[in-house]
């Protein structure tokens, strides 16, 4: 007897999927989580089974996020790091990438908050999923590949040389992409990364159900300095907004960009424009839009800064920036929210942040729209 | 319940799962505890990692450490869901949860997971660039660890100072996190703030390069970088190098001295650049093949200070035409690559983005040591 479910449609099949590592989440269709597993160079699309449906709109405050975790997982403060949050839009639990331990100890963990507080962890044997590679595998006689030495059977394949001798040869690429932000936009899976080596700007397009064409479809997006010098870098963070109309990107050398998903269709070199700049040692952590009033707007957490807000409205009639100038660009308020890293909507009424307290933790704390 | 008897709790393992194995018990607990289902021996015990016992005011309020009781024969056995973590200290709480206690009232018995000991042995095997100059806009250091390495330290163990007076030069490099690794953990990209680095950006307008030119400075890799067993490194490693102007052409293969083996050799082919490249990338960006496109199987090196690069290929080279194959994307010190100018500026003609898929040089190896044949 087969078992069906409903993201079979999707192409989830089930299984275990072997994740080597857990980074950004992000929700697609029905429940479906996204996790980006930098390690094994993979996105894995995971139904967490998660059959709760509210309509409510409730806070969830939970004090000393980072020590509950630690207590559950056993392990002290410093050996656990949280990746990113997500929150499932039908339960609205919170879904967390955390990773505990660190070198050969460290382990992927995906961890759910309900709304009580309760913390679980989400159990990934015999469970739907489907993956994609987020690079090309290399191929086996790609000589530009680090042949090493390796020991045991478990990796590589033996090689007989010319004076006999036989050893056990590996082939690397040490060329990694780091996942930094995932979004999922109308049957496509936007995946901002960065490399270890090369530096530049990649977008991937990764359409969902995946069907193995997501290589071809990246683009550079590029934005230009006070209209003089054109770059690009690493996307750290990006928020979609406008009805998934348009992308605010926040790249690693501060500048926020905008650019419209419609000029993501079929470009692979675009230039975004500059609508602001944070400024030294500001980098933009993440952001999230919501609306009130039947206005839309974004919300920008930064390292060392309390968080801004943006009137999305602003940010389309923002010229792109031409003269320095401070502050620079789209209008912004600063909010009285200090030390927020990750934010996530809850629900219609509730933006959750994960906030550094006064004595160093990490709380969860939800904000009501109508107040920030 | 009583006091008076003394629990043991030692590391041990359960049916091949590692635990710690709590003796001690009297007949009566030992009778009510195994008469419990699963979940309610769960209510009356509880282990946490003992650092966060006073850091909570209750200890209740929190969840304790993910994992089961079970019981063996005298004795009850904790079987934690994700390993001890050694150097850690875990508690066993003996109470009810059912009456919410103070911890100051409950049994709390504690023990230590053994420190790993043993010598450190893992050593920096580089740094990189290992240019004794580099561009006031260099733009990555790469550090080659012996063995893998443990993430979360760069930001803590590696520091730039200045070395005519030592004074540290502060928020040179991007916070990354996670932070940037290849995949055997082995080897650290380190970015310098590119915002600082861009002209005409906020960061760089406010605060400058985070380099300076003129100033010297050295790199250090401190020995409390922890590998992946934990052990700091065996000694720290550090490189100087002098700052100079920055670099903003794009890099051309044409600009390049081709010294072309002769042909019945293994004689290595070099290039030599006109500036130093990006150690990482010349690693894959630069390859050979024959003249229907097949790579060439042969060892190829990087020479010093990154400034050339060698193949010296397994079978003589034959009196045919090959191709020296270069990826665009192969970068400078300061990220320009064959396709762009790392921060171009709109104004300059001779900057505009370079439409290359490779670069190729084509050659012949002669059969005489006379002339070789240059082509392109």
């Amino acid at each position: 007897m087969s078992v069906t479910f409903g993201t079979e449609k999707y192409g989830l099949k089930v299984g275990t999927p072997d994740i080597k590592s857990v980074g950004p989440l992000a929700f697609g269709p029905e429940g479906i989580l996204f996790v980006a597993d930098s390690v094994g160079a993979t996105i894995f699309a995971i139904d967490v089974r998660d059959f709760i449906s509210t309509s409510k709109s409730d806070p969830i405050d939970v004090d000393n996020l980072d020590t509950r975790l630690a207590t559950y997982l056993g392990c002290s403060r410093d050996d656990l790091f949280i990746r990113d949050m997500a929150v499932h839009p039908s339960s609205q639990n919170i879904y967390l990438s955390v990773i505990r331990g660190s070198g050969t100890a460290a382990i992927p963990v995906l961890i759910k908050v309900e709304t009580g507080g309760a913390l679980s962890e989400v159990l990934l044997n015999g469970i739907p999923y489907t993956q994609t590679a987020i690079e090309n595998a290399p191929a086996e006689d790609d000589v530009r590949l680090e042949n090493r030495v390796v020991q045991g059977n478990r990796e590589g394949e033996e090689m007989t040389f010319g004076n006999g001798i036989s050893l056990r040869i590996a082939k690397d690429t040490l060329r990694t992409v780091t996942v930094t932000d995932m979004a999922y936009v109308d049957g496509l899976l936007l995946v901002a990364g960065a490399s270890n080596e090369e530096f530049s700007s990649t977008l991937r397009r990764i359409p969902f159900p995946f069907n193995g064409n997501s290589l071809l479809n990246s683009l550079e997006i590029f934005h230009v300095a006070h209209g003089k010098y054109e770059t690009a870098s690493p996307i750290r963070t990006f928020v979609p907004y406008g009805g998934d109309t348009n992308v605010l990107a926040s790249y690693t050398c501060t500048p926020l960009v905008h650019f419209s998903l419609s000029g993501l269709k079929s470009q692979t070199h675009l230039q975004g424009k500059t609508v602001a700049e944070l400024g030294a040692g500001n980098t933009p952590l993440d952001m999230v839009s919501y609306m009130r009033d039947g206005e839309e707007y974004l919300l920008v957490s930064s390292a060392v800064r309390p968080l801004i807000k943006i009137v999305c409205r602003d940010i389309d009639q923002q010229e792109p920036l031409t003269q320095p100038k401070k502050p620079t660009g789209v209008p912004r308020q600063t909010l009285s929210q200090q030390g927020v890293s990750r934010m996530a909507n809850l629900n219609d009424s509730y933006i959750v942040m994960m906030q550094q307290n006064d004595a160093g933790n990490i709380d969860l704390r939800s904000y009501n729209t109508a107040a920030l | 319940m009583t006091t008076e008897r003394r629990l043991e709790l030692a590391w041990s393992e359960h049916q091949g799962h590692e635990c710690i194995r709590i003796q001690g018990w009297t007949e009566t607990e030992l009778h009510e505890l195994t008469g419990l289902a699963p979940s309610g021996l769960g209510q009356r015990l509880v282990v946490l990692p003992s650092e966060f016992i006073k850091a909570v005011s209750h200890i209740y309020a929190l969840q304790p450490l993910l994992g089961s009781f079970k019981t063996d024969g005298t004795a009850i056995c904790f079987v934690p869901r994700f390993p001890f973590l050694d150097g850690m200290n875990y508690s066993l709480i003996v109470g009810s949860m059912t009456e919410a206690k103070d911890p100051g009232t409950s049994e709390v018995w504690t023990i230590k997971r053994p420190t790993q000991t043993g010598e450190a042995t893992t050593d920096v095997l580089g740094i990189y660039p290992s240019a004794h100059e580099l561009p006031v806009n260099q733009l990555k250091f790469y550090v080659h660890f012996s063995s893998p390495m443990s993430e979360g330290w760069a930001a803590r163990a590696v520091h730039v100072h200045r070395t005519d007076n030592g004074e540290p030069l502060n928020d040179v490099f991007l916070a990354m996190e996670p932070e940037l690794w290849d995949r055997e953990r082995r080897r650290l990209t380190l970015l310098l703030d590119p915002g600082r680095i861009k002209r005409g950006l906020a960061p760089n307008m406010e605060v400058g390069y985070p380099l300076v030119e003129g100033v010297p400075i050295t790199v250090v890799i401190d020995t409390e970088f922890r590998d992946a067993t934990g052990r700091p490194l065996r000694t720290s490693a550090e490189r100087r190098y002098k700052i100079r102007a920055p670099v903003r052409v794009r890099v051309e293969s044409a600009n390049w001295q081709y010294h072309y083996p002769t042909a019945g050799s293994t004689d290595p082919l070099t290039v030599e650049f006109d500036r130093p490249l990006d150690y990482a990338l010349l690693r894959h960006c630069l390859w050979v093949t024959d003249a229907a496109g097949v790579p060439l199987v042969g060892k190829e090196s990087v020479g010093s200070s990154e400034w050339s690069w060698r193949f010296e290929p397994r079978l003589p080279w034959e009196e045919n035409r090959y191709v020296v194959m270069v990826d665009p994307r192969l970068e400078d010190l300061a990220g320009n690559s064959l396709i762009r100018v790392f921060d171009r500026d709109l104004m300059r003609a001779e900057d505009v983005p370079a439409n290359v898929r490779h670069a190729v040089i084509d050659f012949t190896p002669a059969l005489s040591l006379t002339s070789p044949s240059s082509l392109d």
